[in-house]
C-alpha cells in the first residue's frame, strides 16, 4: 500500500468524490479542495458558510452545496429557496442534478436550467437516490420511509411506509434493490421486483455506514464495530439468510466504500483504523492500516485500485493499492 | 468529552423570539454561538452562523407521539459535531406555533445527540400583552410555558404592573419550576438565558420555597399545572423505578416534563432525575454531604392528578 497524494483540509472530511484520477476533498466547513493524483496539483472551491454539504460531479465540474442553501457549479450560482442543502447528488447518465431542500427536490440540466422536480413532499427530504437504470425515477427518503417517484407524475410509483424514519438511501447499480439507514438502529431493504421492503433490526447503534457492491449482490452496513453484509441475490435477497460478519474494528463502522475495479470493501472507523476486505467465495481476507485520526470518508477510484481516505483531522490522501 | 450547551428558544408568534436572537448574535460576550431558525419564521436573522432548517418532526418508533424527534436538528446538529471549531453555544429557534416537545425529546432519544449535547433550557418568550388570547385556546401556547426553564414575560411596558403580577402568578401555576424575568424588548442578560445550566431544581426552590405546596396555586388552567412533591428519607430504588416506569407509560402522553433528586437507600450520592413525556434520564448529582436526604420530584403536565402521584411517590419510600 503507498501513498500517491496527500491534501489537508481546515476541517474534518465529510465527503469524497471522484472524476477520473482527480479527488474532490470536501471538509465540514471551509474550502473544498480538489487534488490531481496524477499531477498532485491542488486547487481549492468556496465554501459554503456554516456548513458544506457533499458535492457531485457533474458535466466534468464539481457541483458543491451547503448550508447557505446554494448549489455552485461551474461558474454558476444557484439559491433555489432558503433552508440547507445537506447534498446534491447527479443522476447515474450525469444529465441532471438533484438536490432536496426541505420539502422539495430540484432538479437541474447541465445548462443549470430547473427541470422537472418534486414539491410539497410530504415529508422533507432527508436523502434521495436516483434509479441508476432511469434518470426520470427517484427515490425521496425521510420521515416514514420512502417513496419512489417517477418526474411528471401526481403519486410515487412505489413507496414504503413505517412508523420511523429513513435518513439515508443507496439505490443498488443493478436496480433491484433500495436500501436505507434509519433514524432508529436499523436498515430497510426494498426489494423492488417483489415490490416488498425488509426490515432489519438488532443493530447495536444506528447504522452510519451502508455500501452496495457494485454488482449489486452485496450490501454492508455498520451499526457497531462489525461488518454485516447482506447478500443481495436470489428470489429473496437477505430475507431468512444468515449474513457475513466482519470484525476487527476497534470502534463504530462510520465509513464503507466497494471498489468498482476490484469488489474490495473498505471500512473506517472513529478510531482511525481502515479494513480492506477481498472476498473469495465465503472468505474474506483482510487487511488492516491504522491511521493517526478517526476515519470520516472512505471513496474507491472508479477504474484503479486506489482507494481515498477522509480523516476528522481534515487529512486526505489517495493511498495505490496496486501490488 | 465536554457537551455542548443547547438552548432552544420558543414563544408564540410575535412574542419577541427575533428580538432576543438578534441581541444574543449582536452582543460582545466573547461566545461562539450557531443558531438554528426555522424556516418559516417571523422574519429572518441576516448572520453568517444562522442556519435555516425546515422543522421536522420524526417518529422513532410506531405511532409514538411521546418518541417523536426533529430530523433535521439530528441531520444539521450531527454535522456540526463533526467540525474541529466547535461551538460554545447551539440556540435553537421554534415556530411561534410548534410544540417545544420534539425538540426537547431530540437531546434525550438520540443517541449521539445525547451523547456530544444537552439541554441547558427551554426559553420561552410570552407576549405579556397579548398572550392571555391564546392561553385559553391554544395548546402549543400552554405548552410553551409547560416547557420553559425560563420565561421571558416580553413587553412589560405595554401593561400596567398588577396585570403583569396577575399573569406571573398564573404563568407559574402552570409551570413551578421556571424562572421568570419581566423584560422590555427582549433586553436581559444574556447569562441568564445561555447560561442556566440545564437542572436547577433547587435553584427554583429558593426563588420560590413555597412552589411544592400542595394548595398553593389558584388553578387558572387545568389543563397544565405543576405537582411538587417532596419527602424526607430514603427511596427504595426498585420501587422508585417500577413507579416511575408504569407512571410515564401510562401517563407520558399528558407529562411534559419531569424533574427531582432523589436519596436512595444504601447510595451516597443525589440522584438527579428529569424527563420529557415518557423518556427518563438520571444521573449521578455527586454527594448529600451534609445536606438533609431530602426527595424532591415536580411533574409538569396536563391533567395531572395530584393526590394520585403524591401517594404513588410515597409508597417508594423505603
Amino acid at each position: 500500500m503507498k501513498q500517491i497524494a496527500a491534501v489537508t483540509a481546515d476541517d474534518n472530511i465529510l465527503s469524497l468524490a471522484w472524476s477520473g484520477d482527480t479527488l474532490a476533498a470536501t471538509p465540514s466547513t471551509g474550502e473544498i479542495l480538489i487534488l490531481d493524483a496524477a499531477s498532485k496539483m491542488g486547487s481549492s472551491l468556496g465554501g459554503h458558510g456554516a456548513g458544506n454539504g457533499e458535492p457531485a460531479w457533474f458535466g466534468g465540474s464539481l457541483a458543491t452545496c451547503g448550508f447557505d442553501g446554494k448549489i455552485r457549479w461551474n461558474g454558476r450560482e444557484i439559491h433555489a429557496g432558503r433552508g440547507i442543502i445537506e447534498r446534491v447528488k447527479a443522476s447515474a447518465d450525469g444529465n441532471f442534478l438533484g438536490a432536496g431542500q426541505g420539502k422539495a427536490l430540484f432538479i437541474f440540466d447541465q445548462d443549470g436550467n430547473p427541470s422537472t422536480g418534486l414539491s410539497a413532499l410530504p415529508a422533507s427530504v432527508a436523502d434521495f437516490a436516483w434509479d441508476p437504470l432511469d434518470s426520470s425515477r427517484v427515490a425521496v427518503i425521510g420521515a416514514g420511509g420512502a417513496r419512489m417517484w417517477k418526474f411528471g407524475e401526481s403519486e410515487p410509483f412505489a413507496r414504503f411506509d413505517w412508523g420511523g424514519a429513513s435518513l439515508r438511501g443507496e439505490w443498488s447499480s443493478c436496480g433491484r434493490w433500495l436500501a436505507t439507514a434509519d433514524q432508529t438502529a436499523s436498515v430497510h431493504i426494498y426489494d423492488f421486483s417483489r415490490d416488498y421492503p425488509l426490515h432489519i433490526q438488532g443493530y447495536e447503534t444506528k447504522v452510519r455506514a451502508m455500501a452496495f457492491s457494485a454488482d449489486g449482490k452485496r450490501l454492508a452496513t455498520g451499526g457497531s464495530s462489525v461488518i454485516t453484509i447482506w447478500p443481495c441475490t436470489g428470489k429473496s435477497g437477505p430475507e431468512g439468510v444468515t449474513p457475513i460478519q466482519l470484525d476487527g474494528h476497534d470502534g463504530d463502522v462510520v465509513a464503507a466504500a466497494f471498489s468498482p475495479k476490484t469488489g474490495r470493501l473498505a471500512t473506517g472507523d472513529g478510531t482511525g483504523m481502515v479494513l480492506i476486505f477481498t472476498f473469495e467465495g465465503d472468505n474474506a481476507l483482510r487487511k488492516r492500516l491504522r491511521l493517526d485520526a478517526g476515519i470520516s470518508a472512505l471513496s474507491w477510484h472508479p477504474e484503479k485500485d486506489w482507494l481515498a481516505v477522509g480523516r476528522e483531522d481534515g487529512a486526505a490522501s489517495i493511498l495505490s493499492l496496486d501490488s | 468529552m465536554d457537551r455542548t450547551p443547547v438552548t432552544i428558544l420558543t414563544g408564540f408568534l410575535g412574542a419577541g423570539k427575533t428580538t432576543l436572537l438578534n441581541r444574543i448574535l449582536t452582543e460582545e460576550h466573547g461566545l461562539r454561538i450557531a443558531v438554528i431558525e426555522n424556516e418559516f419564521g417571523e422574519v429572518g436573522v441576516d448572520h453568517e452562523l444562522v442556519i435555516n432548517a425546515d422543522e421536522e418532526i420524526f417518529e422513532m418508533n410506531n405511532g409514538c407521539i411521546c418518541c417523536t424527534v426533529r430530523g433535521d436538528l439530528i441531520r444539521i446538529l450531527g454535522n456540526l459535531m463533526k467540525r474541529r471549531e466547535k461551538f460554545d453555544q447551539i440556540l435553537i429557534e421554534t415556530t411561534g406555533l410548534a410544540d417545544p416537545g420534539p425538540v426537547v425529546q431530540t437531546f434525550f432519544a438520540d443517541d449521539e445527540m445525547k451523547e456530544k449535547l444537552f439541554v441547558n433550557a427551554v426559553v420561552t418568550l410570552v407576549d405579556a400583552k397579548h398572550i392571555l388570547l391564546h392561553l385559553d385556546d391554544s395548546d402549543e401556547a400552554r405548552e410553551q410555558i409547560a416547557f420553559a426553564d425560563v420565561v421571558l414575560l416580553n413587553k412589560c411596558d405595554l401593561v400596567p404592573p398588577e396585570d403583569l403580577d396577575k399573569l406571573e402568578k398564573r404563568i407559574r401555576s402552570m409551570n413551578a419550576l421556571a424562572k421568570i424575568h419581566r423584560t422590555t424588548n427582549a433586553g436581559i442578560e444574556i447569562e441568564k438565558v445561555l447560561d442556566v445550566g440545564g437542572f436547577h431544581l433547587d435553584h427554583a426552590m429558593e426563588v420560590n420555597p413555597h412552589f411544592l405546596e400542595e394548595g398553593h396555586h389558584h388553578h387558572h388552567d387545568s389543563h397544565v399545572t405543576s405537582v411538587g412533591i417532596e419527602a424526607d428519607g430514603d427511596c427504595d430504588g426498585k420501587k422508585l423505578n417500577e413507579w416511575l416506569s408504569r407512571t410515564v407509560r401510562e401517563q407520558g402522553v399528558d407529562i411534559f416534563r419531569m424533574k427531582g433528586v432523589f436519596a436512595i437507600k444504601g447510595g451516597a450520592d443525589r440522584i438527579i432525575f428529569q424527563g420529557v413525556h415518557m423518556i427518563m434520564d438520571a444521573a449521578n448529582g455527586g454527594p448529600w454531604g451534609e445536606r438533609p436526604r431530602r426527595n424532591v420530584l415536580v411533574f409538569i403536565g396536563r391533567n395531572l392528578d395530584r393526590a394520585a402521584l403524591n401517594a404513588g411517590f410515597r409508597s417508594c419510600l423505603a
